[in-house]
């Protein structure tokens, strides 16, 4: 090949070029495709579905239970905002202070070492996490509190368990963030006699917030669309409860239920996972959307 | 150069998986039934069996309750020589009959209800008929955990009561002032259905819409939510108490415990039959499907308390023997 | 002091880490109380079975063993021609049937010797103890079954396998053309941003809503493809979607965002200066990519293409929506095959009431973060070459 470049370089026709950028063309095409698929095969089964049911009812009324024709879908998104604020109550602080922590203190060998640990944590698949929730943060949860307070399956263990999921997600994020901010910054401030952690919480944390909550958004979203932690570990029965020691089903734990059996071909089952699964994308889109607007905001503010 | 080798290598590797998948065709080959299996009689009613000679898939769907005894049985027949690929889905017995009836993609459809009329009917659209064969006895097990001390018997009222109330007091003042934490199969399965037919008089609504019910298609995750907390109670088949009899504790019903001699006397009130449905054509154009019902009636009374039910009655299975040879002429 | 707490944090999370590792390992080795279904002394007095001479062993068989099971041992190789030690390992099998009755964690094993000692020999009278890895050889190769010390993962790591196939013979063409159009050749337009956001979005999408889309598209809407009947696979009557090629497709879809988004990157670290030396001596857009632009961020595409399907091997909630089968102990012999996958076994094993199923499910885990680990240490083996390369 390295001999003939030059011979190999000449004498192509020009037609081939087009042809292989219609098929690279119509590649990337193909990903808008799938979102237009997404959103016309869960739009097509949830209109059935709510053309049975109001809509009015679906987002007002607190009893699910599609068999007996009740289709409130509060008990489901209540569950999942618990466990996914759950998940957030660890991951936020959690996921900002290791942030500080690689982006202002840690040495380079440090960060060698911990950068990897934290991309194995985001690597482990979350039916392991669900495992680890149901055999360890579970019995935890019951031998503090008691076994009478914690139900076997609850919203506190699955939350807590993917609280530990996005860690690494919010951590990262949020530590590229903190990195934007330019270091003439934190100059500045040294230079007026700040010292390090001073300057870290007034100066680098309030600069790069946007991409903090950017972070935490993104976040919340990903705990929003978990499934198998949930489906192990919080229960399988739509429940309206606020008691995070309770088991309550939530939007992905009902939906990978009702299929995990078998749907039936048009029914109001297999309509209902699909009107849940409509409302888990415009919900999941519209933070992930947000997110990046914020992050796109303080790259623009830095750049 | 190496770096689009590189590239070639992922690519060739893919490739060879495709080249690798064999095209074995699973097709029953003719629609004449090939008798290769027969042999020698073993209860004089039936050709005997030799799974050795069975070639062909078989596949199976339905009811969680007769998962394990359908299971059992398919590791008989491929322990005895069946080659082939026998698949036993264990879906709930309303999508098995869904698969059998309306989509025709099961051979057998395992069952612990009779089929409904409606589904008899969307058989018959796809040219099916469904026969049935009974295979055993369930004895629906009520169950608390074996920490629960305070109940031990129930009457079908109590229990009517117990998987609507919110609180045990509630049901019974001297009961512990906490809440009943309800686990119940899922409303695909038979045993739902049965149980709201036996005991909630066919209405559904009081058990769906009472509080603390968690549901599961999967019965071991109702084992394992009423093991771990004493106010728990849940039912299911009588296998998956059998298998787990040194955690759960099982409720008598109005007096009656679920012991062989109670069932077979029909004494206790929530035995409930346990069935596979098969179709006439298809166990004629899959000899593979015909040899595994006929294997399955032979010897499934050897099976079957071993995996925890109890045997239905010979005339029973007789019938169903009869029916086999009704359908094979 | 504050500035500890980001410290401690930090070893917080990684403590999690090991805690989380310590407890699956915990889980997959330990003690197991044996019993016996049929105890030695029935047969031979001494309860020592090597006493027993072959002729023996072939009685026993013939009246403890179904009339099926001998036939199917004869057909093998009849028995009268085994040798004495193959009949002792069928005799001990098949008759004798040792049986786990209980089985403890490592941590128990270890601290608690004695307890567990004492309760064997008050709880199980005739069980013996013994030490067992419940992730060995034989889990490995031995397919899915309803005895927990029988179980094993192989046809799950051959579905696993055969899927992660597919989603590559998909996902990665169409991810890196896209990735190439979108760097090389789009101009700054509505559309290309357009398509930009999308692939952004898409890659946020939660991994069920994937997995319904498989459930409409491939398994219901394609089903003639994705279940071969339309190449005269399978048997039409029995055919459906919920094949290897249905979920490989669905993960395909799944990871090709992730795909397109990593190639960007390793196209955008291709320095200008070598497109323009392709230029010079007057080669074309495409031939520049093909010889100069796709060599030198090869790698780099391959990790990124090795980190998403890693993603993928481990997604279970797509692959339950369309319907993986639970209980199957039948290796996959085409695309066409049902199938189950190793998450979708650790997803089954650890919602059973069992603790030996735990164990089993712990030990599948081991399995599948080792399969994973391996995959990102090629990766990046991979990376620290380009290191290398480009020093």
């Amino acid at each position: 090949m390295t001999k003939s470049k030059r011979e190999w370089y000449v004498g192509k026709p020009k037609y081939h070029e087009k042809i292989i950028q219609t098929i690279l063309a119509v590649s990337a095409v193909l990903s808008v495709l799938i979102t237009f698929g997404i959103v016309y095969i869960l739009g097509k089964e949830s209109l059935l579905f709510f053309k049975e049911v109001s809509i009015v009812e679906f987002f007002t009324s607190t009893k699910w239970q599609p068999l007996i024709n009740e289709f409130g879908v509060l008990p489901l998104i209540n569950s999942t905002l618990t466990t996914s604020f759950i998940a957030m109550l660890v991951a936020g602080p959690l996921g900002l202070f290791v942030a500080i922590y690689l982006s202002e203190y840690a040495s380079e060998k440090a960060r060698s070492i911990l950068k990897p640990i934290l991309e194995v944590l985001a690597g482990i698949p979350t039916v392991v996490y669900g495992y680890f929730a149901l055999t360890f943060m579970t019995p935890l949860l019951r031998l503090i509190f008691g076994k009478d307070t914690v139900d076997i399956y609850n919203t506190a263990s699955a939350g807590l368990v993917m609280g530990i999921l996005i860690l690494p997600l919010v951590a990262s994020i949020t530590e590229d963030a903190l990195k934007a901010v330019p270091s003439s910054l934190r100059e500045a401030a040294f230079g007026l006699g700040g010292n390090k952690l001073h300057t870290s919480m007034t100066i680098v944390v309030p600069a790069a917030f946007s991409g903090i909550s950017a972070a935490f958004i993104l976040g919340l979203s990903r705990a929003i669309g978990e499934t198998m932690i949930v489906a192990l570990a919080a229960g399988a029965g739509s429940n309206f409860t606020f008691n995070p020691f309770e088991a309550a089903e939530t939007l992905t734990g009902y939906i990978v239920r009702i299929s995990g059996g078998d749907v039936s071909y048009n029914t109001m089952d297999y309509n209902s996972i699909f009107a849940l699964g409509l409302l888990l994308f415009f919900i999941t889109l519209s933070l992930n959307v947000l997110s990046r607007k914020l992050v796109r905001k303080y790259q623009e503010e830095y750049d | 150069m190496k770096k689009i080798i590189l590239l070639s290598v992922m690519f060739v590797s893919t490739l060879a998986v495709f080249a690798s998948a064999n095209s074995e065709n699973s097709e029953a080959s003719s629609s004449s039934a090939s008798n290769s299996w027969m042999v020698e009689s073993e209860d004089g009613i039936l050709p005997g069996v030799n799974p050795i000679n069975v070639k062909g898939d078989i596949i199976t769907a339905g009811s969680s309750t007769v998962f394990p005894l359908s299971e059992a049985m398919a590791e008989r027949f491929q322990d005895e020589g069946y080659a082939g690929n026998i698949t036993v889905d264990s879906i709930g017995s309303g999508a098995g009959f869904e698969r059998f009836t309306v989509t025709g993609e099961t051979d057998i459809s395992n069952a612990s209800r009779p089929i409904k009329s409606k589904e008899i009917e969307a058989a018959k659209k796809i040219g099916r008929n469904p026969i049935e064969f009974r295979v055993g006895t369930d004895a629906l097990a009520v169950t608390v955990a074996k920490s629960n001390t305070f109940i031990k018997d129930a009457s079908i009222d109590e229990l009517v009561k117990i998987f609507t109330a919110e609180k045990w007091s509630d049901v019974n003042p001297s009961w512990p002032d906490e809440k009943i934490l309800k686990f119940i199969p899922g409303t695909d399965s038979g045993t739902f259905d049965y149980f709201v037919e036996e005991v909630f008089d066919k209405d559904s609504a009081p058990l769906l819409s009472a509080a603390n019910v968690q549901m599961s298609e999967d019965d071991n995750i109702l084992v394992q939510g009423i093991t771990e907390s004493p106010y728990g109670i849940g039912f299911f088949g009588y296998a998956y108490y059998s298998e787990n009899k040194d955690i759960l504790n099982i409720l008598s019903i109005d007096g009656v415990e679920p012991i062989k001699e109670n069932v077979d006397a029909a004494k206790y009130p929530l035995a409930r039959p346990l069935f596979i449905y098969s179709d006439a054509e298809v166990m004629k154009s899959k000899p593979q499907v015909a040899a595994f019902i006929n294997f399955y009636l032979t010897y499934v009374n050897e099976e079957v308390t071993r995996v925890g039910y109890f045997p239905a009655d010979e005339s029973v299975i007789a019938k169903g023997k009869a029916a086999w040879l009704e359908a094979m002429k | 002091m504050i500035n500890t707490l980001f410290k401690s944090a930090t070893i917080l999370a990684i403590f999690i880490l090991f805690i989380l590792l310590v407890n699956i390992i915990n889980d997959a080795f330990g003690y197991v109380a044996i019993e016996n279904s049929i105890e030695p002394t029935i047969f031979i007095e001494s309860g020592n079975l090597d006493d027993l001479n072959s002729d023996d062993i072939i009685e026993i068989l013939e009246e403890r063993l179904s009339k099926g099971l001998v036939r199917r041992y004869n057909s093998e190789s009849p028995l009268k021609e085994r040798s004495q030690k193959e009949l002792m390992e069928l005799l001990f099998n098949r008759v004798i049937e040792p049986r786990v009755k209980q089985s403890w964690s490592l941590k128990e094993s270890i601290f608690n010797k004695k307890e567990i000692l004492e309760l064997t020999t008050k709880k199980y009278p005739n069980a013996y103890i013994d030490f067992r890895a419940w992730l060995n050889l034989e889990f490995i190769t031995k397919p899915q079954s309803s005895i927990p010390e029988f179980a094993g993962i192989r046809t799950a790591i051959l579905g696993s396998l055969m899927i992660i196939c597919i989603t590559i013979f998909f996902a990665f063409p169409v991810g890196v053309a896209s990735a190439i159009y979108l760097e090389e050749y789009a101009g700054n337009n509505r559309f290309t941003r357009f398509v930009q956001v999308n692939i952004y979005n898409l890659s946020g999408v939660p991994s069920i809503i994937f997995g319904l889309l498989g459930l409409a598209v491939f398994v219901r809407g394609m089903e003639p493809f994705t279940s071969g009947s339309m190449f005269g696979y399978g048997d039409p009557a029995t055919a459906n979607g919920r094949t290897i090629l249905a979920a490989g497709l669905t993960l395909a879809i799944l990871i090709l965002p992730i795909i397109i988004i990593n190639t960007q990157e390793a196209l955008r670290a291709v320095p200008q200066t070598l497109r323009q030396a392709g230029y010079g001596i007057g080669g074309t857009k495409w031939q520049i990519i093909w010889s100069h632009v796709l060599p030198a961020s090869i790698e780099r595409i391959m990790t990124g293409t090795i980190l998403a399907v890693s993603r993928a091997i481990g997604e279970t909630a797509p692959i339950v929506v369309i319907g993986a089968s639970t209980f199957i102990s039948v290796d996959p012999s085409n695309i066409f095959s049902k199938f189950t996958t190793l998450p979708i076994q650790i997803y089954q094993w650890t919602s059973r009431p069992q603790a030996e199923f735990r164990n089993v499910a712990a030990a599948a885990i081991i399995v599948l973060l080792l399969m994973l680990l391996s995959m990102n240490t090629f990766a990046i083996l991979i990376r620290n070459r380009i290191g290398k390369n480009r020093s």
